[in-house]
């Protein structure tokens, strides 16, 4: 008897959880679930994903977002191309590379529409002017479109690409800037890098590329594969990135407490607090907007520059959603 | 029966060794064909797009085409290799002796030969960057540290190992210890320390590549960097494969020569 009332309970709890679970199912059925990886371990320039993520808008759009971090940002649009996730963060000159070489991508949404990266000098009088760089080292984190952009900079005053040494120096851009190693990094981000040297006790100067011959250029851009991209979510993941990038422009004291709480070991730091400060006027603030032949201009650069051999529309490419 | 027995084992034997010794550079041919074959059946069964595995034949393209900038690489990379090397074995060799002849220094040294061993290359290798510049030495340093265990271990295992009978002898014949390790140990500890070298030529690029990797101006490991920022896998893999192919190569000539030069074995 006793038992009997047992296996009966254990029956009503079971039936119980199957329609909760039913239940459930029938929840997660009506939000898409998106892998989105980053290309780099989570800093302020992502800031509008976690906002996105923090603040529920992405769920708001129906979109169940799984964040991931690699430790190479070369993998993700690889990943994406080879249709194993959804869509990853990447940049403008990466992905006219990448689509160059056959690899089915297109742009999906951007992050930040400005060139960020710098060519960074210590500023202890040494080095005044770009042409000042003549016979000295510049440290690169291999990207690809450095004899492009370095070399553009460098011929805006007057020098060229083979007048410099150029060295991989990996992630240790600012390490080897601080030491001497090198005379000037390519790839220290101005909102990052600065901030970075500033906490050492390094005060940097950094060219800016647009300023120096290299037409302007999307830093941070969100690339989908070309032949299964899902246009509808896409177009609710550029909402929801929307309204995080108004939240963060009009509340920036709050955004920064609701970023850094996102993962507090890493990101509650004075340097992520400085570097979100510099970021906030970088933000794309309407990021699924198109703008076609700034995106062929910027093709046309590569090419004329021999880092692509071929050169593909924007229009196959950046698709309007 | 028992004779003929003998007779057939040593004839099969005899066969066996001239089968052996007709055509091991067909063998090698034949490895590497059925490996080139194996490679494609993958890239065509899974239908890999090039920038995940690009085919044999677009790599050998790469190979030919570019050869005069792959050689060029291959030439910086082989000079650290080489280097390095010269570096792992002297320390390596040094390190042994020292643990053999100063037993209490032993207890001090231990530590830093594991330590060498334990501590991962790739996380080292960016502060021997900033301590010894982007040139070659740091990539010489890099690969020193890598087979320094590797040597150290078997030169001093094999020091250690000498047959008592030989060091009685020695003793017997009332030779220093100077004269002991000329003699007795250091030959007796060669066919060890050769099992070491042959470790050490295998990973020494492996300790370069790595120092090119996270700093450099030239090098295979900074010709893959570039390739594959510019997507361009295939290169990426012809210069693998020069690598592959300088690591084997220095493998075997040095089992030939360490094979010539220590022809005894205890």
């Amino acid at each position: 008897m006793h038992s009997q009332t047992r296996t009966g309970s254990i029956a009503k709890k079971g039936w119980l959880a199957l329609l909760l679970s039913g239940l459930s199912l029938n929840a997660s059925a009506e939000q898409k679930s998106v892998t989105l990886m980053l290309d780099w371990f989570v800093n302020p320039n992502h800031g509008p994903i976690v906002i996105a993520q923090e603040k529920g808008y992405f769920n708001d759009q129906g979109l169940n977002v799984v964040i991931q971090e690699p430790a190479d940002p070369s993998m993700p649009a690889k990943l994406v191309a080879a249709n194993k996730i959804d869509l990853a963060i990447s940049y403008q000159t990466s992905l006219t590379i990448d689509v160059a070489e056959n690899l089915p991508l297109i742009r999906a949404s951007t992050l930040i529409a400005t060139p960020l990266n710098t060519l960074m000098v210590l500023d202890n009088g040494k080095i005044h002017s770009l042409a000042d760089l003549k016979g000295k080292k510049i440290g690169i984190a291999i990207a690809g479109n450095e004899e492009a952009t370095v070399g553009t900079m460098l011929e805006s005053a007057g020098i060229t690409f083979d007048d410099v040494e150029i060295i991989n120096v990996g992630w240790a851009l600012s390490s080897s800037l601080a030491s001497g190693k090198v005379d000037a990094i390519w790839g220290g981000l101005r909102n990052f890098e600065s901030n970075q040297l500033a906490i050492e006790g390094y005060k940097a100067k950094a060219f800016y590329p647009e300023e120096h011959g290299v037409p302007s250029y999307d830093e941070l851009i969100v690339v989908a594969n070309a032949n299964h991209y899902d246009a509808d979510a896409i177009r609710r993941f550029n909402k929801a990135i929307e309204k995080a990038t108004i939240y963060i422009i009009n509340h920036p004291q709050d955004a920064w407490i609701e970023f850094a709480a996102y993962s507090p070991d890493t990101l509650n730091n004075e340097l992520n607090k400085r570097a979100w400060r510099d970021t906030l006027t970088r933000f794309d603030l309407r990021p699924a907007a198109v703008d076609l032949e700034r995106y062929d201009q910027f093709t046309q650069f590569l090419y004329k520059n021999k880092i692509i051999r071929s050169k593909p529309k924007a229009s196959d490419f950046v698709p309007t959603l | 029966m028992l004779e003929i027995n003998v007779l057939d084992a040593t004839t099969e034997a005899h066969i066996a060794k001239k089968k052996k010794t007709i055509h091991p550079l067909l063998q090698g041919l034949l490895t590497a064909c059925l490996l080139f074959g194996l490679w494609q059946l993958i890239v065509v069964v899974f239908a890999f797009p090039p920038f995940i595995l690009p085919s044999p034949h677009a790599v050998m393209m790469k190979l030919i085409l570019r050869i005069d900038v792959l050689l060029f690489h291959t030439w910086i990379t082989t000079q650290e290799i080489v280097l390095g090397l010269i570096l792992g074995l002297t320390m390596g060799l040094f390190f042994a002796l020292q643990m053999l002849l100063f037993e209490p220094l032993k207890r001090w040294l231990l530590p830093i030969l594991i330590a060498s061993q334990a501590i991962p290359v790739f996380a080292i290798a960016p502060i021997l960057m900033l301590w010894l510049g982007y040139g070659i030495a740091s990539k010489v340093v890099m690969a020193a540290l890598i087979i320094f265990f590797p040597v150290t271990t078997c030169c001093y295992d094999g020091l250690r190992s000498t047959p008592s009978g030989y060091i009685d002898l020695a003793k017997t014949m009332s030779a220093s210890k100077w004269q002991t390790l000329r003699h007795i140990r250091l030959p007796a500890a060669l066919p060890a320390l050769a099992s070491g070298i042959r470790v050490a030529v295998v990973v020494a690029p492996i300790g370069a590549v790595v120092g090119e990797w996270v700093g450099s101006s030239a090098g295979l490991g900074y010709l893959m960097l570039q390739a594959n920022a510019r997507m361009m896998i295939d290169e990426m893999f012809a210069a693998l494969f020069i690598l592959a192919l300088f690591s084997i190569t220095l493998y075997f000539i040095t089992d030939r020569l360490l094979k010539r030069a220590i022809h005894w074995q205890l």
